[in-house]
């Protein structure tokens, strides 16, 4: 989804930031870095550094963009644990969609990956082109919406 | 004193917090209390009480440092309320839930816990957890539990709802498959287009229910995620990009 609102937004990202966190630096989504300073401090961080991060993050976004991430922090924390405690396999379009960043960003290393299944050779070949279209279609959708 | 009454209770009073969060943390708890279709009001108490002993349980500490989470043996910090089965289920899937196995989950089944159990009681931990680490995040207290209501569980079971292979380890309800009483849990998702995410509780639609109403607050509603213009303070692009890294931190590959 991240990848999908991006070329929405008609920006540039750097999906790293989802493994290498706010060390990554810039990942092209506004405000990134102290975003991701949050989502780290909530999940391991002790309170002072939690403090800190939000205070970072007030500072450039405002307090509701602090609450609201709270929010998709705190949502997020639910729907991990609903993935891994269902065993639930990756949906196949969003497998094929997702093939390619997954394999560069060493998702496939997680223990969970092990519940999906590979794409198999028609869905390899089929995914690149099905990516494009979908990518073409965001970006367009984007671009009427903004005018 | 009304739970979850934020505008008396945020740590930094210029964070304000919208009413719908705390309407629908507010309806989280009162589901919570409530008999559910397998559990007791006060066992759905304790499955989130137990969600917050395992932060400071020491087998779950240990375990979470071994190699496999499954090589370190003894008993969970634990309540009496509930049997063994569902205390390992609640533990593991609060602290170390991306190394859950089938294997493991099959021993649950096959030591006395029901599927339908084990879903209601993942539902309630999920939704205990996500209320808890909202608060968490703003720098907030908990808020206070609130006491089981009486009652008998409903012991409903949605026709339809059978194992998928490949697809969860629990039963799971197919959009196909579904008689009129759950057709709200598919509504706005085009045909054969449910995530598997939406249908991992379907077991249990109360808690299907449950995890959408305190979503589409949290985060967005199923209408809200089919569209890239959010109301939120945050555009889509920056509430993905907090998602992302909250699952990745799980090791969570879905």
């Amino acid at each position: 989804m991240l990848r999908a609102s991006i070329e929405y937004h008609g920006s540039q990202g750097d999906l790293r930031a989802i493994t290498e966190g706010s060390k990554s630096g810039d990942s092209g989504v506004l405000h990134g870095v102290e975003l991701t300073a949050f989502a780290e401090a909530a999940l391991q961080g002790d309170p002072a550094s939690l403090a800190t991060a939000r205070d970072n993050l007030r500072a450039v976004a405002g307090s509701q963009a602090v609450v609201d991430a709270a929010g998709v922090i705190a949502n997020f924390q639910r729907m991990v644990r609903i993935a891994d405690g269902a065993g639930i396999s990756l949906d196949a379009p969003v497998g094929m969609m997702s093939s390619d960043f997954r394999e560069a960003l060493g998702l496939e290393s997680f223990a969970s990956a092990e519940r999906s299944r590979e794409l198999s050779h028609l869905q390899r070949i089929v995914a690149p082109l099905l990516r494009r279209v979908a990518n073409f279609g965001l970006r367009r959708v984007g671009r009427r919406s903004r005018r | 004193m009304t739970p979850f009454n934020y505008a008396a209770r945020s740590a930094d009073p210029t964070d304000f917090i919208r009413e719908d969060l705390a309407v629908a943390h507010r309806e989280a708890w009162q589901h919570i209390a409530a008999p559910g279709s397998w559990l007791s009001g006060e066992k759905r108490i304790a499955v989130a009480e137990e969600t917050r002993r395992a932060r400071s349980c020491a087998l779950c500490a240990d375990r979470k440092t071994a190699l496999s989470p499954f090589s370190s043996s003894g008993e969970h910090d634990h309540s009496d309320v509930l049997s063994p089965q569902l205390v390992d289920q609640i533990h593991r899937v609060t602290t170390d839930a991306g190394r859950l196995t089938r294997a493991w989950y099959t021993s649950l089944l096959s030591e006395g816990l029901s599927a339908e159990e084990y879903v209601e009681a993942l539902g309630v931990t999920v939704v205990a957890i996500s209320i808890d680490e909202f608060h968490h995040a703003l720098g907030m207290p908990y808020e206070p539990l609130p006491a089981p209501l009486e009652g008998k569980p409903s012991h409903y079971r949605p026709s339809g709802a059978e194992i998928e292979e490949g697809q969860a380890w629990v039963p799971i309800l197919a959009p196909g498959r579904t008689t009129p009483p759950e057709k709200d849990i598919f509504a706005g998702i085009p045909p054969g287009a449910a995530p598997n995410v939406i249908r991992a509780l379907s077991l249990v639609p109360a808690e299907v229910r449950a995890w959408k109403m305190v979503s589409s607050a949290q985060y967005l509603s199923t209408a809200e995620m089919r569209s890239f213009e959010t109301k939120r303070a945050i555009d889509r692009s920056q509430i993905e990009l907090v998602a992302g890294r909250v699952s990745a931190i799980n090791e969570c590959f879905y």
